[in-house]
């Protein structure tokens, strides 16, 4: 299995710790990802919004760069998935956009063909790896571990473009966690918005909707969040500590990368993962489970 | 015979409670006509809106099984194939103040709607000699889509934004009548309904795609919002979410990719970062940014150059 990896921005500094466990645990599953060369950044929505047109061109370049090594890219953040997935459907729906895309691409001798798919690391597992073969990697099962599982938005909506599963009923996500011996809690708020991307925008009212799901995870007795975005991670830990005054939160919650927790499955060391120096809330909690 | 039950979430006098019915099947039926058959047959204090029946009032949505849709489009064997159970949940759709039971109070939305002045303003001199309006195929069809809205309000039923706090943002539905008139050839003032959404919350949009997911049209309010922010990004607002997105693209420009530490003082102001010092001394001390960043720039990715090709013409099209 060979992918063409999309790290994204996020993961080249604030969440690094998010690319070294991606990189740890597909080299013990025998994934091969091969980083994008040059690629860009998808635009997080905001530069959608106030260029269209560029990004869409960008994106293409991307999808192109993949094209050209033959492979599908693979991310391990909701938002890049989504943005390069909305890229390719407008492409692919419309063959005037396609000649318009391609007529950008051309001022730097490349050419959109729309032969590779977007995936996430999380539908890999899945639907092309497998959760038995996953099983059958696990080292140190996380027994007892009660793990709030929370997607995040992009993963699931709009259907249309993303599409993996019911996107009011997934289970893609605590599919994984129980695979590796964990115990997903069937999370209250697991379709719920963690806010990030209007953090600077709509401060108080992100504040709230962070502390909220932090808050119920503790209420659920979840030992750590998990969640398939590295902006969700950054959004829940990096903020967790105003967004818990904000509701008058009563526990702290550690959040967690799927990439993350199934290395620590794997036997993947956490210091290796970037756990505990980069993440802000203590995992402490979690290392009677490792 | 196998049974349907139906659990509503009643509101009346003050007081909110779950009310089970439970009536016998029948194939190729609606959530609305189990709740009219209930109405009819069990219970007729039960209260709900309904005109139609057929996708085009928009009065009966309803939440069913948490989410919002129409009930008379909605088929009770679509629900309980979906999700597994002849037991349905039905509930008045969110971020509404709900009046009785299943019906909500439309009468302070439809004053936040009038904030975006959702009729047209019609450019002088636009009929011909005939007094007859004119416009081209492809001008109509580039406002047609939100035309379809039937102000139901299932897009802003499960609006993270909006059940986060009501006072800084509108109705998904708001923006998309907005920017309907906006996209209108025939419409001569466009800022008439780009100001007020700017200024009535479009950048505060948190991008839980929500109001895709639920419309029963198929409408993209998120888009709508999305236009309106570019529309009032080239009319020359600012703020900090126009600076973000700005900070984002002179990033993707200048070396393909972000710089967080410089985007952050772009975004938010040198003012309002200062007064977070505290708070990025500890993503210091956790390793999450590195001030460098800010002295030594980014190295620029393999084919920058062709990058910077791609979006120039990119930016000369979007034009």
């Amino acid at each position: 299995m060979k992918y063409a990896f999309f790290p994204g921005c996020v993961l080249e500094s604030a969440a690094k710790e998010d690319y070294l466990a991606t990189v740890a645990v597909a080299q013990k599953l025998g994934i091969e990802l091969i980083e994008l060369p040059g690629w860009t950044c998808c635009g997080a929505s905001h530069v959608q919004d106030i260029e269209p047109a560029v990004t869409l061109a960008t994106n293409a370049r991307n999808i192109a760069l993949a094209e050209e090594m033959n492979l599908d890219i693979l991310t391990v953040c909701n938002t890049c998935t989504l943005m390069l997935r909305e890229a390719k459907h407008e492409i692919d729906e419309n063959e005037a956009t396609k000649t318009q895309v391609n007529a950008c691409l051309a001022e730097a001798d490349m050419e959109y063909k729309g032969t590779s798919d977007i995936t996430h690391l999380l539908w890999v597992l899945i639907r092309d790896y497998g959760l038995d073969k996953l099983k059958e990697q696990v080292v140190k099962p996380l027994t007892g571990l009660r793990v709030a599982e929370y997607y995040g938005c992009h993963i699931l909506r709009p259907q249309e473009e993303m599409g993996f599963e019911d996107f009011q009923l997934p289970t893609s996500l605590a599919d994984i966690i129980s695979a590796i011996g964990a115990t997903p809690i069937d999370f209250s708020r697991k379709l719920d918005c963690c806010g990030f991307h209007a953090v600077y925008p709509a401060h108080d009212s992100v504040m709230r909707m962070t502390g909220s799901i932090n808050q119920d995870a503790v209420n659920e007795g979840a030992d750590c969040v998990v969640t398939p975005c590295p902006l969700c991670q950054m959004q829940l830990d990096m903020f967790q500590k105003e967004a818990k005054a904000v509701v008058n939160g009563t526990g702290d919650m550690p959040i967690l990368h799927m990439s993350q927790l199934i290395g620590l499955a794997l036997g993947i060391a956490p210091k290796d993962m970037g756990m505990p120096h980069r993440h802000l809330t203590s995992t402490a909690a979690l290392e009677k489970f490792i | 015979m196998r049974q349907i039950t139906y659990h509503i979430h009643r509101f009346n006098d003050g007081k909110s409670f779950v009310q089970t019915y439970t009536f016998d099947y029948e194939e190729d039926r609606t959530i609305l006509w189990g709740l009219q058959k209930i109405k009819e047959t069990q219970d007729p204090t039960l209260t709900f809106v309904a005109a139609c029946r057929s996708a085009v009032c928009g009065a009966c949505s309803v939440k069913v099984n948490g989410q919002a849709m129409l009930g008379c489009e909605s088929k009770i064997d679509d629900v309980t194939a979906r999700f597994g159970s002849d037991e349905i949940e039905i509930a008045p759709i969110g971020n509404f103040r709900v009046i009785r039971d299943l019906v909500v109070d439309w009468e302070a939305k439809v004053d936040r709607l009038k904030t975006v002045a959702p009729w047209i303003h019609l450019k002088q001199d636009v009929e011909d000699e005939n007094g007859v309006i004119r416009q081209s195929a492809a001008d109509f069809k580039k406002f047609v889509m939100g035309t379809e809205c039937i102000l139901c309000g299932c897009c802003a039923s499960e609006c993270n934004k909006l059940t986060a706090g009501q006072d800084d943002f509108l109705e998904p539905y708001v923006y998309t009548k907005a920017n309907r008139f906006v996209l209108d050839s025939r419409d001569g003032n466009k800022m008439a309904h780009v100001k007020p959404s700017y200024e009535n919350g479009i950048w505060n949009c948190v991008h839980c795609m929500n109001c895709i997911s639920r419309c029963p049209k198929h409408i993209k309010p998120m888009h709508d919002i999305a236009n309106l922010r570019k529309e009032a990004t080239q009319a020359g607002f600012e703020n900090k979410g126009t600076r973000h997105a700005k900070a984002f693209k002179d990033d993707l420009k200048a070396t393909g990719r972000l710089n967080e530490v410089s985007m952050s003082l772009k975004s938010d102001g040198i003012v309002d970062s200062a007064k977070q010092a505290v708070y990025a001394t500890r993503l210091m001390l956790h390793s999450k940014i590195n001030p460098l960043e800010l002295v030594i720039p980014h190295k620029p990715v393999k084919g920058i150059d062709g990058v910077r090709k791609i979006i120039k013409k990119a930016e000369e099209a979007g034009k």
